[in-house]
């Protein structure tokens, strides 16, 4: 069970020490002539996504667009690179020592922006207020977490072997203990203090989220003397702020909206593979789609290229299972259905649906495109879909409710494990006792119980592999597409996402 | 006399009395509606929340218990002006509210400026030289004004002044630049409405015996319109400035979305799409309240304009 993660300084982390200093004041040259907004002298690189932190204290915050502030201004004990590998951050070395410890070696002479040293006693905090319930987090990855030691240990009650990749965003936010018991929840959340590569400034909410570079920063100063967060919900604004060079990068666009800025010749749209997992998940206790040819029949009459080609302007991959390609666990051996409306025909008759059938559908109107397109395909089969499109806000209540029946026999949605390992995205989806999942079998969960607990990798990828040849024998889900990310940016900035889409501005030039 | 002044203060006590009356219809409307539009909690807690989580988060929210307790505790809560905390934020509703006002005010303030200037001049124009080739212009225009919507003249506006021109700010907040393309838009049909009215009311006055007296004794158009018309025309364009002024505040919700204007508005959009219970009802009390604030100016300003009215009061 040696499981020691790689972890030397990585190559680019050395050439970002080296090059940091001549890399500064290049980038303090182009941003002069950018923009007349700023000619003050700072370089101030400007991004609009669709919505704001809900507040500053990194525990209390679950929405990604939050988390894309936040991110900057604290690190993690391990991230993610934007070749998808997990790197060190603020833990250099990590081991699984046995089945219930995980040990983290961490980096030294790393400082919060008030000076505070970050140290062993920082992650005890950190990791002990995230799972304590009166904090009040929603972010459950750690709850097999029972305490942390300081000989660097993080102590399991279960055994859990994706804690590195759970310390990677989310879970691995590193606070400052001995300014947290000054200041309190509240005063922290007010102004934030990391050791994260910018330091928080202020926050006019609606308006503007200011951070600047912190100095003295670990891995080296950032490019950008300041990052400006806007928060611009309404994507014409997005759109007309980049169009007029008053927002210098968008997030988060959707493709219909990324067509409209073709032909603006400052503008550059950017497209990185993204991981969030689109599929529609079939009441596999309905009295139709009980039946394995039925949902098989329905997998092979749905043409996703297509659907990628027409709705999405080509921006998503297909997918053969609800797993991300880049995630721990993928199964590149797994094949998507092969599309054959014949073949889709001929297992409907054979479960007895020769004159065809209607299904209820529901889906967020947020991907109404999309099932609408899905109507399509399926009419073609025999298949006649009601729609219910819901405004987003009833959608998500529906998918938490307790009454599975309220989204009807088949619903579309959209996953984003950010742990990048695959248990995720299949504990809530397929686990019989959660609320998304419309699944009863009991093989399922003991193999989900399976990836959840083993701490030997190459065990797991065996339960990996058998669980995803069952998602395809089984066909519990319509397997459809991995979108995308898109992003408009103008000249100014020269920037890589990683796969998960935060907006880390760090390696911003 | 003193008979007029008793009289006036009952007057004064119904008055206030039917405003409590509308605050707590408007304020109850609110909180049953926004409770039977769903539960919050699914949208504050990530996808797989076990029922323990949903259960803690409903009773640290208060929302485990019965809904008349609610709804007492929420109205003995405005009493004392305390709306609650926000669901979202976690801070109280007074002072995220308090935050977004002066984006808000100074909108609409300056949207009214727009109106009442525009509209004095595009009225007089009218009346003073009606039937003429300039009367039709500028009718024509007005008619034009109303009949367009105000979020498509505020996106034509950001296409040409913003995006093509590059001439104001497409969207944001912080210089008088960043003003004008929102308060114009809002002001749009608030022009149209008061220039036609205070065109068509100049014309009945400028019809009236004092003022054909007036003009009878040399006096010039301009002192005809300043002194005597204006001010007897300016009765129902006041009650309709009143109404204006709300449907400005209801326009700024679209105004605030287009130009992502950091007022009231825009909170508001934001709190219904979360389930924000708290700061929805306290948006919604922040509109009642105003609503009945600017018609009791308007009754006041009637007494203050025209002495009849005093006294029939």
């Amino acid at each position: 069970m040696s499981m020691t993660a790689p972890h030397a300084p990585t190559r680019r982390t050395a050439l970002r020490l080296g090059a940091a200093g001549s890399l500064l004041g290049a980038a303090g040259l182009t941003a002069g002539c950018g923009s007349a907004a700023h000619s003050e002298g700072t370089s101030a690189l400007r991004i609009a996504q669709p919505s704001e932190p809900t507040g500053l204290d990194p525990h209390l915050e679950s929405g990604l667009d939050g988390m894309n502030v936040l991110i900057n201004i604290f690190d993690t004990l391990t991230m993610r690179d934007t070749e998808n590998e997990l790197v060190p951050r603020l833990a250099t070395h990590w081991e699984a020592t046995d089945e219930h410890h995980w040990r983290f070696r961490l980096r030294k002479g790393v400082t919060f922006h008030n000076g505070e040293p970050f140290d062993a006693r920082s992650v005890k905090f950190s990791i002990e207020r995230l799972i304590d319930p009166d904090t009040g987090s929603t972010i459950v990855e750690l709850r097999s977490v029972d305490h942390v030691e300081i000989i660097d240990d993080i102590v399991m009650a279960e055994p859990d072997p994706v804690i590195p990749e759970k310390v990677s965003l989310f879970g691995g936010v590193m606070l400052p203990a001995d300014h947290f018991a000054d200041v309190g929840a509240k005063g922290f959340a007010a102004h934030p203090i990391g050791t994260g590569p910018f330091r928080f400034v202020s926050w006019r909410k609606a308006q503007l989220l200011r951070l600047a570079a912190y100095a003295d920063h670990w891995n080296g100063r950032p490019a950008f003397d300041e990052v400006h967060f806007t928060a611009m919900p309404n994507p014409a604004s997005a759109l007309a702020g980049i169009q007029s060079d008053a927002v210098d990068l968008v997030s988060a666009l959707d493709p219909e909206a990324a067509l409209q800025l073709e032909g603006y010749k400052d503008v550059s749209l950017t497209t990185h593979p993204g991981i969030r997992m689109y599929f529609v998940v079939l009441d596999t206790e309905h009295e139709v789609l009980k039946d394995a040819r039925v949902r098989r029949a329905l997998n092979h009459a749905v043409d996703v290229p297509l659907l990628i080609s027409a709705v999405l302007n080509d921006s998503g991959r297909e997918a053969a299972t609800i797993v991300p390609r880049e995630a721990f666990g993928y199964d590149p051996d797994v094949k998507p259905p092969e599309r054959d409306p014949d073949e889709a025909r001929r297992l409907l008759a054979d479960a007895g649906h020769a004159d065809g059938l209607t299904l209820s559908f529901t889906a967020s109107n947020k991907d109404q495109l999309v099932s609408q397109a899905l109507a399509g395909m399926l009419e073609d089969v025999g298949v006649t879909l009601e729609l219910e499109i819901l405004e987003p806000g009833t959608f998500a209540e529906r998918l938490a409710s307790d009454d599975p029946s309220s989204l009807g026999s088949m619903y579309l949605t959209g996953s984003t494990g950010w742990t990048l390992d695959g248990e995720a995205t299949m504990q809530s989806y397929i686990r019989s006792d959660r609320k998304r999942s419309r699944i009863r079998s009991p093989e399922a969960d003991e193999m989900i119980d399976a990836l959840e607990q083993t701490i030997d990798p190459d065990a797991r990828l065996k339960t990996f592999r058998r669980m995803q040849e069952w998602l395809h024998d089984e066909a519990p889900f319509l397997f459809l597409y991995q979108a995308d990310q898109n992003f408009a940016s103008n000249k100014r900035i020269e920037w890589t996402p990683n796969v998960n889409g935060t907006l880390a501005m760090e390696t911003a030039r | 006399m003193s008979r007029g002044r008793t009289r006036l203060l009952r007057a004064a006590v119904t008055r206030l009395l039917s405003s409590l009356l509308v605050l707590w219809a408007a304020v109850t409307v609110v909180f049953v509606l926004s409770r039977a539009s769903g539960d919050p909690v699914a949208l504050l807690l990530p996808d797989d929340a076990s029922a323990d989580q949903v259960a803690q988060m409903k009773q640290t929210l208060g929302l485990d218990r019965p809904l008349p307790l609610q709804y007492l505790d929420f109205l003995g809560g405005l009493v004392h002006l305390d709306l609650g905390d926000s669901l979202v934020y976690k801070e109280p509703v007074t002072s995220l509210i308090i935050e977004r006002i002066p984006a808000t005010a100074l909108l609409a303030a300056t949207a009214l400026l727009i109106t009442v200037v525009v509209s004095f001049l595009a009225g007089s124009i009218g009346a003073m030289r009606r039937g003429t080739a300039l009367d039709r212009v500028v009718m024509s225009g007005v008619l034009v004004g109303q009949s367009t919507p105000a979020f498509w003249v505020g996106i034509l506006l950001v296409l040409l002044f913003g995006v093509t021109l590059r001439a104001l700010p497409a969207a944001g907040y912080g210089t008088p630049a960043h003003l004008i393309l929102p308060a114009t838009t809002l002001a749009i049909f608030s022009v149209a409405v008061v220039s036609r009215l205070l065109r068509s009311s100049l014309i009945e006055v400028m019809g009236q015996d004092h003022v054909r007296t007036a003009r009878a004794k040399g006096a010039s158009e301009a002192r005809v319109l300043m002194g005597h018309s204006l001010r007897n025309a300016s009765m129902p364009v006041i009650t309709v400035l009143g109404l204006e002024l709300g449907s400005l505040l209801g326009g700024a919700i679209l105004t605030e979305q287009i130009f992502n204007w950091p007022g009231i508005g825009r909170l508001t959009i934001d709190a219904i799409s979360a389930r924000d219970f708290p700061l929805v009802q306290g948006t919604v009390v922040l509109f009642a309240v105003t609503f009945i604030v600017v018609n009791l100016l308007v009754d006041l300003s009637y007494a203050i304009i025209d002495p009849r009215v005093r006294s029939h009061a």
